[in-house]
């Protein structure tokens, strides 16, 4: 996957409350709560970053093999992007 | 932006009562009994019990009675209901919520009904701290830097139960079969506007606790559907992103926690300890 990733910036709200991120789809009203790895991900979808590069940063990050969060990764793709809160490629 | 003294005169403006009829439709739908309607700026409800209310925005609240209605259900509906609709109406928000007020900052407490928000205002007045308001707090967010409770009405609804467990006095029955009396604030009333410093969820449980409440639950629990938020709803059909703004600005100002306890004497003042623990602790700073 060589596309760079980027946030559906007009489909949801986020706000930053304590340590969590809460982000809203704008189109059903459900909101997500995102700690930790889930958290690292939506930040780092900016526009820049590819699916790979975003692996080697948050490996990177928190110190462990790529192998390690690649399903993680994939996984969380997968939700926002059923989620409608990603562009389509 | 309204300041806090503006919004407390439009309120007293806009929910002065009148004898008058009440249109059985409005926005071109019938409104049946045990029924309610927003539109145009407007607001009716029509009771089943033989009240009807109509709000017009400058004109006040025309209340209709038919004879055989119980006169004590006047105040129930004006001052609950009623309320909280012409409130929505005029950009405030409403909570289910009473409150009292400590440093000249407003200490809230929600709750489904039953749920002890009177009983446990009643304890705290007992403690020292005077009342803000009883089941209905209204407000204001047109300060970007504070949110403004405005001061509800100053009577107490309390059951024979609560009176015993509070210690409040009986003033007269509130009646309209609601068992409940009313019963003035043990210390005194506030009067003035005062920004709102926390906010905490009361549920029933097995022991009294109290725990904060962080991130997302913050948003879970501002979810619960009350009365004031149905009315709310109805009155602005704000959208999703509306409504996750104004979310996100309770969420991130207010302190929160839940307050659990058990329907027992003991419990009840072990509550109104760790609600007082709870106000001492969350008042916000300078």
């Amino acid at each position: 996957m060589s596309t760079k990733l980027a946030k559906a910036t007009t489909r949801f709200s986020e706000t930053e409350i304590d340590d969590e991120v809460v982000v809203m789809s704008l189109e059903s009203g459900d909101f997500f709560s995102l700690t930790g790895t889930a958290q690292a991900i939506w930040t780092l979808i900016d526009g820049t970053r590819t699916r790979a590069a975003l692996l080697t940063e948050l490996a990177a990050q928190f110190d462990v093999e790529e192998s390690a969060l690649a399903g993680d990764l994939d996984a969380f793709l997968a939700q926002l992007e059923a989620a409608g809160l990603l562009e389509a490629d | 932006m309204r300041s806090p003294a503006q919004i407390m005169q439009l309120m007293a403006r806009e929910t002065r009562p009148r004898p008058g009829g009440v249109p059985r439709t409005l926005g071109g739908l019938p409104i049946p009994d045990n029924a309610r309607r927003f539109a145009g700026g407007q607001f009716v409800l029509r009771t089943g019990t033989g009240y009807a209310f109509h709000y017009m925005p400058g004109e006040g609240v025309a209340v209709e009675r038919s004879a055989g209605a119980d006169p004590a259900e006047d105040e129930l509906w004006r001052f609950g209901s009623v309320y909280a609709a012409i409130a929505c109406l005029n950009g405030l928000y409403p909570l289910h919520a009473s409150a009292v007020a400590w440093q000249g900052q407003v200490h809230a407490f929600t709750g489904p009904s039953g749920a002890g928000k009177s009983t446990l205002v009643a304890g705290l007045g007992q403690r020292g701290l005077p009342l803000f308001c009883d089941d209905t707090l209204l407000l204001s967010f047109d300060d970007p830097a504070r949110i403004v409770a405005l001061p509800g009405h100053k009577r107490l609804k309390l059951t024979d139960g609560a009176l015993g467990l509070s210690g409040a006095q009986a003033i007269s029955p509130v009646g309209s079969d609601t068992g409940k009396s009313y019963a003035a604030p043990p210390s005194g009333d506030i009067r003035q506007p005062c920004e709102l410093a926390s906010l905490s969820f009361l549920e029933q449980g097995d022991l009294a606790e109290l725990e904060p409440v962080t991130g997302a639950e913050r948003f879970a629990l501002l979810e619960d559907d009350h009365y004031t938020q149905a009315l709310y709803l109805e009155a602005q059909s704000p959208s999703h992103a509306a409504l996750f703004a104004l979310r996100a600005r309770l969420a991130r100002k207010l302190a929160m926690a839940r307050l659990t306890r058990p329907f027992s004497g003991d419990g009840f003042a072990k509550s109104v300890d760790l609600a007082e623990t709870a106000i001492r602790t969350f008042a916000l700073g300078d």
